[in-house]
């Protein structure tokens, strides 16, 4: 450990770290643009200058070293003077875009120019003209003009994802930042970029002109896109969800998320079910909560009075909350006495980064809260076969990722079954044979935890407000109910029904609601 | 407190022409005839000698700074000055103004998809042409929000669409504001108007 003094407080700080981060750490607020904690140091943009005693200038902090019995001086008047120039010349030819610019509210030239910057421009020269809307990427643009060069972008792409798309062209002051001719920036993980500009210079197209960020609520979640469970935080306005940002999560995903995940939140806004359904003859139709409840209990039940406790199975959503897994597990246990369930997980491409192959959230929650067939159990295929072969006549879907994962034979499978209940959050060719539909919420409109594919149990916040509408928790309570069976006292909480799960699974023992934090708890095997 | 301090003098009793009833109703009835005749002689004349304007037909000419609904400038090529920036809907207290962004192939590159204001909100405060940095939306002389419908007080982008030249007494105005203040130079004005 070494002593430094920063603004006449001594602090002790880890030998071999760079300034920077350090007074970063202290929540001291020190200018910066180039520097980032997950890229290397470039030393470009000259705004993180601080003095140090004994050197013969002014020093950037982010590239040096500290030293024990060091002196820094971060906010005196030399300082700021110095950072006041350097603003200066990095607004010289920065375009008065802001109105129509995506960056402005988060936007740290802004921030810093009104910190730091003068009222009006002293240059008499006009602006250099650059390209603006440069296409550099299917779901990236460029604007040249707006472009600081930090260099952030470059260095993501040469030292994250290794592809190198991305180069400072020219030299002097004709330099800009530019993609080679043909080669497009075009990998899996390319929204980052515009994540980390400091400015407006790159953004999402899939953001792009849609909404003012100071009009979005963001709240902290998890992506629901594949069992990685990257950290974001989700932003809403006007009852929709306008994008994902990653969060800094250095367990689970730095500071980065693919661009699969962060694109895939758009089934939360559209074509969503908002009533239940039940069949009447051929045609399926809105009807009550009342009813549709009803009918799911009294048809389940007496499907297996008649045909017994093995003509039904569950299959189960692997996109639901621990706390509603854990639910739904009690009720067809306990309450339904369904012997078969098994989830359904659909498979996709995976990586050596951040993205996995299970694509849903919470695939590990449902195996380790025993959900997934074991050994020796009936699993997918065999209660498919079953179906098949007509022994299993009933069936409780939560999700619709069955249909995908059973394929092209999925209508004709289901079509054989006596009854068929889905909970589903959106349209879907599934709901078409259903004899029963409940809407279901997604992640944005629901509390709870997911399990990543590592074992790391991080909560997820309600984002939007689904009014009265129940959640998936509280559906598996009220067919509890009319059982006979009181899951959990009240309303669905999921805080109360952690507790039980960390009383009733082992792997769980360890773990508190409260102490989940921002960053998540690894399960005792993780 | 030094204030100009004028006695008026009153008789001590009301004049006897005033206690006395008929009287004093004919010299009311007279006064109130002599302007109507004046009005309707001047009026059949075309010159009338007393201020009354012939609403609505006939509109009162208004001040620069008289504040009536906010409408939008529109340039001469037909489209709205305004970049769908969102400091307007966010500077409203009433949050009347709702606007969704949307990309174009023109210039600039940004326009508003969806301008709406809610006319029954609206309370003609003036922040929304304050905090526009385009003088895009600017307060008109236009007063007129009465609706049959209360769907009809949502005005549309369309609705508030008003060129630029009918509107330039209103915008000298609040040029003068800027420069009178020192807020800012003249601002940035994109595209001709």
């Amino acid at each position: 450990m070494a002593k430094i003094t920063v603004d006449g407080t001594t602090i002790e700080v880890p030998d071999n770290s760079m300034l920077l981060p350090v007074l970063l750490d202290r929540g001291l607020q020190v200018p910066h643009y180039c520097y980032h904690p997950k890229l290397s140091i470039d030393g470009s943009c000259r705004m993180c200058l601080v003095k140090v005693e004994g050197l013969p200038k002014l020093t950037i902090s982010c590239n040096t070293p500290v030293r024990d019995g060091m002196v820094v001086d971060t906010q005196g008047p030399e300082v700021t003077k110095a950072r006041q120039g350097v603003l200066e010349l990095l607004l010289v030819n920065h375009p008065l875009d802001c109105p129509i610019c995506d960056q402005a509210g988060e936007c740290y030239l802004q921030d810093y120019a009104f910190e730091y910057g003068k009222r009006a421009a002293r240059t008499q020269e006009p602006r250099r003209k650059l390209l603006k809307r440069v296409d550099v990427g299917p779901r990236v643009v460029l604007d040249q003009e707006r472009c600081i060069l930090c260099r952030r972008c470059v260095r993501f792409c040469k030292e994250i994802t290794e592809t190198r798309e991305l180069g400072v062209f020219n030299l002097g002051d004709q330099s800009v930042v530019d993609i080679f001719p043909g080669e497009p920036l075009d990998n899996d993980y390319s929204i980052n970029t515009a994540d980390i500009c400091p400015v407006g210079a790159l953004l999402s197209k899939d953001f792009h002109h849609k909404m003012r960020v100071w009009f979005l609520d963001e709240t902290e979640s998890v992506c629901p896109g594949c069992s990685n469970g990257c950290n974001v935080k989700v932003g809403a306005a006007r009852g929709n969800v306008y994008r994902l940002l990653p969060r800094r999560n250095d367990e689970v995903n730095d500071t980065w998320m693919c661009d699969e995940g962060r694109l895939g939140y758009r089934f939360v806004n559209e074509q969503r079910i908002r009533t239940p359904r039940v069949r009447r003859g051929t045609t399926i139709e809105s009807t009550s909560w009342d009813e549709a409840l009803q009918q799911t209990t009294t048809q389940l039940s007496e499907l297996s009075r008649r045909e017994g406790a093995g003509a039904l199975a569950a299959v189960v959503s692997p996109h639901l909350t621990n706390e509603e897994l854990f639910s739904f597990g009690q009720l067809i246990a306990n309450g339904l006495r369904i012997q078969h369930r098994d989830v359904a997980v659909i498979s996709g491409k995976s990586d050596d980064f951040l993205i996995k192959a299970d694509k849903a959230a919470n695939a590990r929650g449902a195996r380790d809260l025993g959900l997934a067939a074991a050994a020796g159990e009936a699993d997918l295929a065999a209660i498919r076969a079953a179906i098949e072969a007509g022994t299993i006549r009933g069936l409780f879907v939560t999700g619709t990722d069955l249909w995908e994962v059973w394929g092209e034979e999925a209508s004709k499978i289901l079509g054989r079954l006596e009854f068929l209940v889905v909970v589903a959050t959106n349209e879907h060719p599934l709901l078409d044979l259903a004899h029963v539909v409940l809407p279901g919420m997604t992640f944005a409109e629901k509390n709870g935890t997911f399990t990543n594919h590592a074992g790391r149990v991080q909560r997820i916040h309600r984002v939007l407000d689904p009014g009265t509408q129940p959640s998936d928790g509280e559906i598996f309570l009220q067919i509890g109910r009319r059982l006979g069976m009181e899951l959990t006292p009240g309303l669905f909480d999921p805080r109360q029904i952690f507790g039980a799960i960390t009383r009733q699974v082992p792997r769980y023992a360890a773990l508190g609601w409260d102490d989940l934090g921002r960053q998540g708890q690894a399960t005792a095997d993780a | 407190m030094a204030a100009k301090v004028v006695t008026v003098q009153r008789p001590a009793r009301p004049r006897a022409m005033d206690t006395l009833g008929p009287l004093a109703i004919l010299r009311g009835l007279f006064v109130t005839s002599s302007h109507f005749f004046r009005n309707l002689f001047g009026f059949i004349r075309g010159k009338p000698t007393i201020f009354t304007v012939q609403y609505p037909e006939e509109l009162q000419q208004l001040a620069p700074a008289f504040r009536g609904m906010p409408v939008l400038v529109q340039m001469a090529n037909g489209k709205e000055r305004c970049v769908a920036c969102g400091l307007c809907e966010w500077a409203c207290p009433v949050d009347c103004i709702t606007i969704y962004p949307a990309e174009t192939e023109d210039e600039i590159e940004r326009y508003p998809a969806v301008f709406d204001i809610d006319m029954s909100r609206c309370m003609f405060c003036g922040l929304c042409e304050e905090a526009c940095p385009e003088e895009a939306i600017v307060m008109s002389q236009r007063v007129a929000i009465a609706t049959t419908d209360w769907r009809g007080s949502v005005w549309h982008k369309s609705d508030l669409l008003m060129p630029a030249t009918e509107l330039q007494t209103r915008l000298t105005h609040i040029r003068r504001g800027y420069e009178r203040t020192g807020v800012a130079a003249t601002p940035v004005v994109r595209g001709k108007a």
